[in-house]
């Protein structure tokens, strides 16, 4: 959207391959990408075209075999995996599928998880008030086992959001949910974006969901092929999208 | 960290494992530690009213029998002098001789410690013990008969009152062995009361054996300790020499020790306070010493299964939470923090355990202590007392332990990425990593050589280090295990590969080998070490076998029965002279060699290893000092096989010396104390004896490993198969039936066994072999390897059993009710 300031997230000219000799699979294919701070950003592609790696890469949990990765300013290529990892846990947030809870801690403890492996009490009410913001108030000390699927996956948005993250990966984030309880969740992003200026970046292979976004890049065969607003509304994306799998299917 | 605390209360199952492995593991330690502090040296009872303790100069060649003694005139010179110093109430020598009693022909009690039940009338006084009846004695041939039971020997049965004649064989040793004398009926029948059971017959005489042979002795009184004690004439010419001065004291005993310390000099070492336990008995030393290694390889075992056990546990709840220490890798934890989680949740479990187990050892030790000194592993009388230092020891130990075995597994959670948290149950990765190699061959090699090296050890530390070298070439063969799973595999499996259930074994074998390589190291270990163990005593009982039969002619030998050897009057019965066997000091300018001699002959020979050592050779004059203190000089007639001095000068200077055993040339004379066996058959019994005291080391040990590793092969295999269920589901779902899930998890299981006691008996052969070329080396000769067919097989079975029924637990609680 602005093309001034530091953008939360760049790739440049992003390489990933798989594997060595003729085996070797190239999942990202030299992918420019900028994700400025305080936009929502869905990553369309069918299975296979890198959309998963380009996430995993632009989060510094995978590595690039070339190009860099710039997250808040800093690239990640030269970092040790501790700080590596100090890096992600001040700057990104993530929220996956399923298996989002460490299935021990209750909601309230999964949520501040990120604070104390920082070493950093979180402020007094800072969880309650992240929790309240997702809509679980009340529900502090319940396990992951006591809470439904969708009440997980805001716990997961409540713990990637308390540390105010340069930028949010979500990874499917409505894979796993009912319409109605996925509907929730993306309304949650959608208000993290535009009440907290958070940058998100989704990847998701539902139209619906890509909708809500500001943005929509597709991605075949580890390359950025075409990009949508998001307001074009979720036919033109549905379309778009199966375009692309004729595309992959006609080479 | 609190993330260690949760994970621990939540995941309880998956450490349940660990918590079992620390908490008998602490239990087997602290109960062992407990009985071994408690068994400590002590001064005889006897000596209880005697604080300070005079003995004679140790002459330092490191060997207790060389402690030298005083003559008679010696320690009467010496009790002279420091009976006049300030404090001393009394300074009383206290000579011991050899006194077994009688009863119907038969010698009873234990015949260790009747070597040392014959005391002077003075020396009671030492022990604080008084007459309860009668006199005491004055005369050649009186006792006064003590009341109370040695250590050791239980109380007999009272006999009947009849005295059978016997005439003594050797020399007379009193004028006075006939029945009852002039003692009045009334009189007898008070000894007969007082003297509690058994200890005085009614009619006022008592049977003994002595060095000399079968003596009847007049009863004059009783008194309230142990023993026999005879006049101090009688006691000095009976003993060979006086090895112990008791001080009765008044006042501070330290300052008295201190004034006698300067009054002794190099003549002989003052003892006070803990410094008079060292005056235990040999016998009683020797019984704690076996006990001793009996817990020092409970000790070493229990600690070594925990880490086996604790390691194999965490490996694998290590593999089993990818996901989840993935995800927190994701919200930020870093590497190190992941390991130092691991850390804290094995430190909490082994903690817990540890408080636990420690105090179910502690309360377990003292129900030991009973069968523990009836199977002559300690001493009579034998207590546990309260040992702090054991129950922290084994709190700490486990801690450590347990933190050792989950090193390993902590360093690969650290590697694992956080991308993990995202994948689906992933492929096992690589099962050996170069850590594995190098630790698993480094052990290996270590192993090997500590068994090369076994030949040249010490004979004491040598089941230790057989012990050792087991442990060794057992991790060895774990670490090393994935390596030889996947041919192993493929060969077993060969015959079913085109069924259903056969390749579904071998594939989920073959892409799972560290989940086979967990669950059939505990196998390893258990089947490893019983045959070890097992086979290394059957092997070293038939060398032994044949080694002592080598040593002895065919025919009859005359052994002791129930005596510590035979008495004079039992070989000059059959017509022989004694072989008195003596222990003497030798020495020859400033070399001194400590040695058992037998006298026989009438010169010195020396045998060559003694020669050698004191630089001597035929025609050299060197310096005896006999058993009982005197010194002579003698000319050394020759070198030869075997040591002896002059039969006449061992008589002489060891007037309690008894012969060990006699070859008979005729048909034997019967004698109490003594039995005539054939050669082979008393052999026999002298492995037996030892074989029986093995056997039960062997049970303890191998029902300790067995009973742990078991425990491992049944947790791991739970944890291995519930970690499954989804895959399970997923054969349900492709139509297979509750029966043949159940067959593909039982057939994996039984694989894994066959894995872990297939590589357990090789190792254990291996080192079996090396033991077998140890002894061979040592007695020169070729030796078959036994394998204890039977004790394998049993084990084997054991963990099969447990391997069958944990795997098919977690099958059957998810099975649906319906297929």
């Amino acid at each position: 959207m602005t093309d001034h300031g530091t953008p939360a997230v760049e790739l440049r000219a992003a390489t990933r391959t798989y594997g060595t000799g003729e085996r070797a699979v190239t999942a990202l294919d030299r992918v420019d990408a900028r994700f400025e701070p305080g936009t929502f950003t869905a990553v369309m592609g069918p299975s296979g075209s890198g959309k998963s790696t380009l996430l995993h890469c632009a989060a510094g949990l995978d590595r690039l075999s070339g190009g860099e990765v710039v997250i808040d300013g800093v690239p990640v290529g030269n970092l040790s995996e501790r700080a590596l990892t100090r890096l992600r846990r001040s700057r990104v947030g993530f929220v996956f599928q399923a298996f989002n809870l460490v299935p021990a801690l209750t909601a309230a403890q999964n949520v501040a998880l990120p604070l104390r492996l920082a070493g950093r009490r979180p402020e007094p009410g800072a969880v309650t008030a992240m929790l309240a913001e997702v809509g679980l108030a009340g529900r502090e000390r319940h396990r992951p086992s006591e809470l439904s699927g969708g009440q997980q996956q805001r716990v997961a948005i409540a713990r990637a959001l308390v540390s105010r993250p340069a930028v949010l990966f979500a990874d499917e984030p409505t894979g796993a949910l009912d319409a109605a309880s996925g509907a929730a969740v993306l309304r949650l992003l959608r208000a993290a974006v535009d009440h907290h200026r958070q940058t998100i970046v989704m990847v998701t292979h539902d139209p619906l969901a890509a909708a809500t976004a500001d943005r929509v890049l597709f991605l075949a065969d580890g390359r950025v092929f075409d990009e949508l607003p998001g307001g074009a509304g979720a036919e033109r994306i549905a379309l778009r999208i199966a375009h692309a799998q004729h595309t992959v299917v006609a080479r | 960290m609190t993330a260690a605390w949760a994970m621990v209360r939540h995941r309880f199952a998956s450490f349940a494992g660990t918590f079992v492995a620390v908490f008998l593991g602490v239990a087997v330690v602290a109960g062992s530690a407990a009985l071994h502090l408690s068994s400590r040296p002590q001064a005889p009872a006897r000596y209880d009213e005697a604080p300070v303790l005079i003995t004679p100069p140790d002459p330092g060649t490191g060997d207790d029998r060389d402690r030298q003694s005083w003559t008679a005139e010696q320690a009467a010179a010496l009790s002279t002098r420091l009976g006049e110093l300030e404090g001393v109430t009394a300074a009383v020598p206290d000579p011991w001789f050899y006194v077994q009693r009688v009863e119907g022909g038969r010698p009873v009690g234990d015949p260790q410690t009747a070597l040392q039940d014959g005391h002077a009338w003075s020396s009671a006084t030492l022990g604080s013990y008084r007459l309860t009846g009668g006199r005491a004695p004055s005369a050649p041939g009186e006792v006064v008969l003590g009341t109370a039971s040695p250590a050791g020997t239980p109380p007999s049965q009272t006999t009947a009152g009849g005295t059978r004649a016997w005439t003594p064989g050797g020399e007379p040793k009193t004028g006075n062995t006939t029945g009852p004398t002039s003692e009045s009926p009334a009189r007898r029948t008070t000894f007969g009361q007082q003297a509690g059971p058994g200890r005085a017959t009614a009619s006022g005489t008592v049977e003994v054996l002595t060095s000399a042979g079968p003596e009847e002795w007049r009863v004059t009184g009783t008194v309230d300790g142990p023993g026999f004690y005879v006049s101090d004439r009688e006691a000095a010419r009976r003993a060979s020499g006086v090895r112990v001065l008791g001080l009765t004291v008044t006042g501070d005993p330290q300052r008295v020790a201190d004034a006698a310390r300067a009054v002794v000099g190099a003549a002989g070492v003052v003892r006070s306070g803990a410094e008079r336990d060292a005056l235990e008995p040999n016998a009683v030393t020797r019984i704690r010493w076996i006990g001793a290694q009996l817990l020092i390889a409970l000790v070493m075992l229990g600690a070594f299964a925990t880490v086996f056990v604790v390691s194999s546990t965490c490996a694998l709840s290590a593999a089993q939470r990818r996901r989840e220490l993935g995800l927190l890798r994701a919200v930020g934890a870093t590497p190190g923090q992941v390991r130092r989680m691991m850390y804290g949740e094995t430190a909490l479990i082994a903690l817990v355990a540890g408080l636990l187990g420690a105090p179910a050892g502690m309360v377990a030790a003292p129900l030991l202590a009973d069968p523990m000194v009836r199977t002559g592993l300690e001493p009579a009388g034998f207590t546990v007392t309260w040992q702090p230092a054991a129950f922290a020891g084994a709190v700490v130990l486990g801690l450590f332990v347990a933190l050792a075995g989950v090193t390993a597994a902590a360093r690969r959670a650290s590697r694992i990425s956080p991308l993990d948290a995202l994948r689906e149950a992933a492929a096992d990765p690589r099962s050996m990593t170069p850590a594995r190699w190098v630790v698993g061959l480094l052990c290996g090699a270590a192993g090997a050589a500590l068994l090369a090296a076994m030949p040249s050890l010490p004979l004491e530390t040598r089941s230790s280090a057989g012990l050792g070298a087991a442990m060794l070439l057992l991790s060895s063969a774990a670490l090393l295990s994935p390596v030889l799973i996947v041919p192993l595999v493929r060969v077993v499996a060969r015959p079913w590969r085109s069924t259903a259930t056969g390749m579904l074994v071998r594939e989920g074998t073959l892409t799972g080998v560290r989940r086979v390589a967990s669950t059939a190291a505990p196998v390893l270990a258990t089947v490893g070490l019983t045959v070890l163990l097992a086979g290394t005593v059957a092997t070293i009982e038939v060398a032994t076998g044949i080694d002592e039969t080598a040593r002895y002619p065919a025919g009859n030998v005359l052994v002791p029965d129930g005596t510590p050897g035979l008495s004079a009057a039992a070989v000059t019965a059959q017509g022989a002279e004694p072989e008195l066997t003596t222990r003497v000091l030798i020495s020859r300018g400033d070399r001194t060699s400590g040695m058992s001699v037998t006298g026989r002959g009438d010169a010195l020979i020396l045998d060559r290893i003694s020669a050698a050592q004191l630089g001597a050779r035929g025609g050299d004059t060197v310096t005896i000092r006999f058993a009982d203190g005197v010194e002579a000089k003698l000319q050394v007639a020759g070198v030869e096989d075997e040591s002896s001095v002059p039969r006449s000068l061992v008589r002489q200077h060891d007037p309690d010396a008894l012969t060990g055993m006699l070859v008979l040339t005729k048909e034997a004379v019967a004698v109490p104390g003594a039995r005539s066996v054939p050669i082979h058959e008393f052999v026999m019994a002298e492995i037996d004896e030892e074989g029986q005291l093995i056997d039960l080391f062997l049970l303890a040990l191998i029902g300790l490993t067995a009973g742990y590793t078991a425990i491992a092969v049944g947790n791991t295999l739970l944890m291995a198969t519930a970690a499954r269920r989804s895959e399970f589901r997923a054969l349900r779902l492709a139509g297979a039936g509750t029966g043949q899930v159940l067959r593909v998890v039982t057939v994996e299981a039984l694989l894994t066994v066959g894995v872990g006691a297939i590589l357990g008996g090789l190792v254990a052969v291996v080192s079996l072999a090396g033991v077998r070329a140890a002894v061979e080396d040592e007695i020169g000769r070729d030796i078959t390897l036994v394998v204890p067919w039977g004790a394998t097989a049993a084990v084997t079975v054991l963990c099969a059993g447990l391997a069958v029924i944990a795997t098919a637990f977690p099958v059957l609680k998810t099975a649906p009710a319906n297929s």
